[in-house]
């Protein structure tokens, strides 16, 4: 049992595109980073001196601060974590992920991506808060344990607990019964939350995020012959007042995945900025004729964007658009096997008792950066309707505010730390040491 | 009686009543010397002259010797009267943990009993002091560099970015410059740091420092202990480290980069606002030719996201961007405290230190 008092609880949400980090009872996280991490393999190069990083160390005022939080030299690489770390190019960095498929499959990485969220960006001793951990709908017995050794361990912190996400999201939305489609950068997941606990059975989830779609348009572009260049490959230069000149840059040992990740930042923006889904399936021929959106890149070019603008979040509705993308054929095997969003909805209230079932219709939650989406609500909305049981009533609810919904899982974590009745049911360092990792089955439903 | 705003830097203190078209009555340096116990100098060889740095890098790291520091800023500098204290506002640096803003309250109302704090964060004051609520304040100082996108008065927690260096990294750079082109010079790093405020400049652009790198103009200065230095290319060096970082030997973007990359993370609708309503402010910042070159590499950006300086306005005290802060939380005190938004000392009592954070954002 640990009682918490008046020390904040810190929340923090890993997920598959950005790490969320704060402090429970604000109504946003602090520290949002991408949680992917470069690395470069140790071999040749000398050690570098010192980053641009934040450093939460104790500083020298004489000489230049050292960050030892943020690079790790385990074994034979170094990582860079952070948005400013990633954001410099460096020769031969790799982008790594530490997640696959949902699943964590590098720890090491995860352990970087904690330390740079507590210690560089929170400023905080893990020692002194206890820590809300939010975990996809269907981790495994295994992760969970590790989770927990690895906190109790290594970070030493005092309590800890596991929420499932949609569990937060439900809470963030005052509801303890609802259908959470979770949409974000990585994967999409549709979990059926009854009473605060997710049914296992009904989770259905599909490979297709905000990075799917970044890299569709990409590809998109790309076949009509525009070039998204990366921020690093150019720079402008004034040749005349009023006059500017751009400069190709060439840097031959950046590695592709560097370069691919720079261009999906870029593909991600012009997404987010331009991209709408469409009130009525997507199809070549009607959509042959709308007005071109400009958009300019950071080198100064500006593109057209047409039909693409509704093409691209059509996929989310129906994957088997993904096979008119040139470029993108690679994906049409299992863009063949992916439901689109409506019917992953309808699958998973049929896998559910038939009693509920009429409440998770009239209580859709909408999740997750992508689902930030112009009109993506009333599309949805719209073909559920159609595909429902005359009698039921569909309701898709999603908070007004865009930064709400991205953050809507760290958001109720937040408000569930800082619940009074909550602090009871912390999974304490105490009882860790007396029954082990695996008594966080019991504890964290 | 006015409140009182202090400001606390990594370098320079400061403090004074509530007056807001005016400069701080009190602009002291923070670093402190340590004087031995018993106030006997019998050989002032052996003395040790150990400085303390109660501020460091924005954050306060030595309670006891600021609490020394205020103690005689309130007392001996603005004339406070012990048992009659009055009404104090502080400024604080981006991303402060929430245990160092509570250990101030303590302080303020254990030791010094006022009867009333406010906290505020630098980059809102800035901004206020231009007469904006929402824009982007670049705040390049002492110990540490912020950026901070501001909407109607609210911190964007999730663009702002804070870096770990300053005028010292600069002043340290600038003595290793002339150290190699001096040799036969000791140089100690408080004179490197006035020298560094009369003679740092920035190029125009990168082409025109390159040429300043070929051959510069040669200026001789005589330091307090009557050596002779010659200063040439090495000022125009400290002024381009804050646009090519990697002069301090640091992996990072330049401050103009920085500036877009940080407003490019807030959501398109608000880029205008911010790119606008720019404020630079910050001791370095005031450096010779720092504004126009700034302006200059903010031109060569893609015009969507083309960052714009704001002008302060006529009423301001000259040379404004250096206390930028202290000026706006004046302009907050007079607004917070008659309208008791402040934190009491009733409040301080129910509930503790951490009512801080619900009063005062």
């Amino acid at each position: 049992m640990y009682g918490g008092d008046e020390v904040s609880a810190i929340v923090i949400d890993l997920g598959s595109h950005t790490c969320k980090a704060g402090y429970a009872g604000e109504d946003a996280p602090k520290a949002v980073f991408p949680s992917v991490v470069g690395s470069i393999d140790q071999m040749e190069l000398d050690d570098p001196d010192n980053s641009d990083k934040n450093s939460g160390s104790i500083p020298d005022s004489k000489s230049v601060v050292r960050s030892f939080d943020a690079e790790k030299s385990k074994g034979k690489r170094k990582l860079y974590v952070g948005s400013q770390a990633l954001g410099y190019r460096r020769d031969h960095m790799e982008v790594l992920s530490p997640i696959k498929d949902g699943v964590v499959v590098d720890w090491e990485i995860v352990e970087s991506i904690w330390d740079h969220a507590l210690r560089d960006c929170l400023l905080i001793d893990p020692k002194e808060h206890p820590m809300l951990l939010a975990e996809p709908s269907s981790n495994t017995q295994q992760q969970r344990e590790k989770t927990a050794e690895l906190m109790f361990e290594k970070y030493k912190v005092p309590a800890l607990f596991l929420a499932k996400n949609a569990v937060l999201t439900s809470f963030a939305s005052g509801r303890a019964t609802s259908l959470v489609v979770d949409s974000g950068g990585g994967l999409t997941t549709i979990a059926p939350v009854h009473d605060g606990y997710v049914l296992q059975k009904a989770v259905q989830s599909s490979p297709i995020g905000g990075e799917f779609l970044s890299d569709c348009l990409m590809k998109s572009l790309e076949s009509k012959g525009l070039n998204i260049k990366p921020r690093y490959s150019f720079k402008r230069k004034e040749i005349r007042p009023g006059e500017f000149q751009t400069v190709d840059l060439d840097f031959p040992s950046t590695t592709e995945s560097y370069r691919l990740y720079s261009q999906r930042v870029i593909a991600s923006d012009i997404k987010e900025s331009v991209c709408r889904a469409p009130d009525t399936p997507y199809d070549e021929s009607s959509y042959s004729n709308i007005p071109m959106t400009p958009y300019e890149l950071p080198d100064g070019q500006t593109i057209e964007i047409g039909a693409d603008r509704f093409k691209i979040p059509d996929v989310l509705f129906n994957p088997s658009l993904v096979q008119t993308i040139p470029g993108m054929e690679s994906f049409a095997d299992t863009a063949a096997s992916v439901r689109g969003l409506p019917q992953m909805v309808i699958d998973s209230i049929n896998k559910c008792d038939v009693d509920i079932r009429r409440e998770l219709f009239s209580s859709i939650l909408l999740s997750g950066g992508t689902a930030s989406m112009q009109q993506l609500k009333e599309r949805l909305e719209k073909d559920l309707l159609e595909e429902s049981p005359q009698a039921a009533r569909v309701k898709v609810l999603a908070s007004g505010n865009a930064t709400e919904r991205r953050f809507s899982v760290w958001i109720g974590g937040s408000i569930l730390a800082s619940l009074g009745s909550f602090q009871q049911m912390w999974f304490s360092k105490s009882e860790y040491e007396e029954h082990g990792a695996s008594y966080i089955q019991r504890k964290c439903p | 009686m006015e409140a009182v705003v202090i400001d606390a830097g990594s370098k320079l203190l400061k403090a004074g009543f509530a007056v807001p078209d005016q400069a701080p009555s009190m602009i002291i340096p923070t670093q402190m010397k340590r004087m031995p116990e018993d106030g006997s100098l019998d050989d002032l060889s052996v003395a040790e002259e150990v400085t303390v740095d109660p501020v460091v890098r924005g954050y306060v790291r030595d309670w006891d010797a600021m609490e020394d520091l205020l103690h005689h800023v309130l007392y001996t500098g603005l004339g406070w009267e012990m048992g009659n204290e009055g009404q104090i506002l502080f400024t604080d640096p981006l991303s402060t943990p929430k245990g160092v803003r509570e250990q101030l309250v303590q302080l303020m109302f254990e030791t010094f009993n006022v009867s009333g704090f406010y906290a505020s964060e630098q980059a809102v004051l800035s901004l206020y002091a231009v007469g904006r609520i929402s824009g982007c304040t670049v705040d390049i100082g002492h110990g540490k560099i912020d950026i901070a996108p501001v909407i109607e008065g609210a911190v964007q927690h999730i663009a702002s970015r804070r870096f770990e260096i300053g005028g010292i990294e600069l002043t340290n750079l600038f003595a290793q410059e002339l150290g190699k082109s001096n040799p036969l010079v000791k140089l100690t790093t408080s004179d490197v740091e006035i020298i560094k405020e009369q003679y740092s400049c920035c190029a125009e652009d990168d082409v025109a420092y390159q040429k300043t790198q070929k051959s510069c103009q040669e200026e001789q200065h005589t330091l307090p202990d009557g050596q002779v230095i010659t200063i040439g290319r090495e000022r125009y060096t400290v002024g381009e480290a804050l646009f090519q970082p990697s002069l301090l030997g640091l992996e990072a973007h330049g401050i103009v980069e920085q500036l877009v990359r940080s407003i490019s993370t807030v959501s398109s609708e608000n880029h205008r606002q911010l790119l606008e309503n720019t404020v630079l402010c910050g001791g370095t910042a005031s450096m010779i030719g720092f504004e126009d070159r700034f302006q200059k590499e903010a031109t060569l950006c893609s015009s969507a996201i083309r960052p714009s300086l704001v002008k302060p306005p006529e009423y301001m005290p000259e040379n404004l961007s250096k206390y930028s802060a202290w000026v706006g939380g004046a302009i907050l005190a007079k607004v917070v405290f008659p309208q008791n938004q402040h934190m009491t000392k009733a409040d301080y009592d129910e509930t503790g230190p951490s009512v801080v954070h619900r009063k005062c954002f």
